[in-house]
């Protein structure tokens, strides 16, 4: 540290360069155009599913992308306020959220309780692990667009933040993968598809910390 | 001049457009709010270096205060994640005695409550915040802390880590 706390005012002021505060507005166009390239992708790798490019739309698609969305976006939204500190912020609106599409996973869970365990065959097992591999990675550009915001901004909370990201992450990129996955079925979906989320909210949690403190 | 709120402000968004002068005379009023505000929960020998610390941070965050919000909660939350960063970091001081000089005064009363290191410190089980305040304060060995309160060396290791754990989650909210 400096001896004199005025030599260190001199250097800081003589330092100054004008700066552009970090918008709310700014950092959801950025994870928006990163949710745009990952949607991009999955139609240029993997194709969109034909039900949806012949406009016949299953409830159960609808429900899970929205609701994967939804939670993306509060997620997103969380961690670029949370960028900009202050005292008297909750940062927990997006529990909501968050417990609106856990009743996903509890549906699934339900389901194939009522239906036995005869739902879940190796080869849906498979298909699922799948789905949950494959859109954890997806959320990689969300994952990184917002580490990104975070390094910009100062969160208080790296842990939190970490974890919101990984959140944040997870949805957009299974929602990204669910205009491909052909799988409407709520086991299917309620189960793996969730999975990606947890997946990548415990990386998040673990890994973004040491990447974010300031 | 006054360090008030709307003063604070003004001057941290000339701050953002380059203005140097208002930018050091903002640091100047940042460094005695800031030694106002650690007061009695940083012990006297290691207040310089937090400031330091502090401004320093303010300097490289600049661009993440928004200049439609209140100036002091951004800078409350500033100095609460150094703060904690630093307990984190310390030490066995030196000198355990606090200057009462320091003890925070505000014109703003409410607000100065409201953003205050104690509001923070209250939200913490007595257990923990007597860990913390004998051992990251006062600079006490975990032996001797041990002794004065008369919680276990592993329970009160074990305290400071919740403590400072639930601090850090509460920087924004408490």
């Amino acid at each position: 540290m400096y001896r004199d706390t005025n030599a260190l005012i001199d250097e800081l002021t003589a330092g100054l360069e004008p700066v552009r505060p970090l918008r709310l507005s700014s950092g959801l166009r950025f994870a928006l155009a990163g949710l745009a390239v990952t949607l991009a992708v999955v139609a240029l790798l993997f194709g969109i599913r034909g039900d949806v490019l012949a406009g016949r739309l299953d409830p159960v698609f609808l429900l899970s992308a929205g609701l994967f969305f939804v939670l993306g976006l509060a997620a997103s939204v969380t961690v670029i306020v949370m960028s900009r500190p202050q005292v008297g912020r909750d940062h927990g609106g997006w529990r909501w959220a968050a417990a609106m599409t856990a009743l996903l996973p509890l549906s699934g869970i339900i389901t194939w309780m009522v239906r036995g365990p005869d739902a879940v065959s190796a080869a849906t097992v498979g298909q699922g692990l799948e789905c949950a591999v494959i859109g954890s990675m997806l959320g990689l550009l969300t994952f990184a667009v917002l580490t990104f915001w975070l390094r910009r901004g100062a969160p208080t909370s790296p842990e939190r933040a970490g974890l919101l990201t990984g959140v944040a992450a997870g949805s957009f990129g299974i929602f990204a993968l669910s205009l491909h996955c052909p799988f409407s079925d709520v086991v299917h979906v309620g189960l793996w598809h969730s999975l990606a989320v947890v997946v990548s909210a415990g990386l998040g949690r673990l890994v973004l910390p040491r990447l974010i403190r300031w | 001049m006054k360090s008030d709120e709307p003063s604070l402000a003004r001057l941290m968004a000339m701050a953002q457009r380059g203005d140097q002068l208002a930018y050091r005379t903002l640091l100047i009023e940042c460094r005695r709010w800031l030694k106002q505000y650690f007061g009695t929960r940083i012990a006297p020998n290691h207040l310089d270096d937090l400031v330091q610390e502090t401004l320093l941070a303010l300097h490289h965050k600049l661009a993440t205060y928004d200049p439609a919000r209140p100036f002091l909660p951004w800078l409350a939350a500033i100095a609460r994640y150094r703060w904690v960063d630093h307990l984190r970091r310390v030490y066995r001081a030196e000198e355990t005695e606090l200057e009462e000089e320091l003890i925070g005064r505000s014109d703003e009363p409410a607000i100065a409550a409201r953003i205050s290191l104690d509001r923070l410190f209250e939200q913490l089980p007595s257990a923990q915040a007597q860990a913390i305040e004998l051992v990251k304060i006062e600079g006490l060995s975990v032996a001797e802390a041990s002794h004065a309160c008369g919680q276990s060396e592993s329970l009160i290791k074990v305290n400071i880590h919740r403590g400072l754990k639930k601090l850090t989650a509460m920087i924004e909210k408490a």
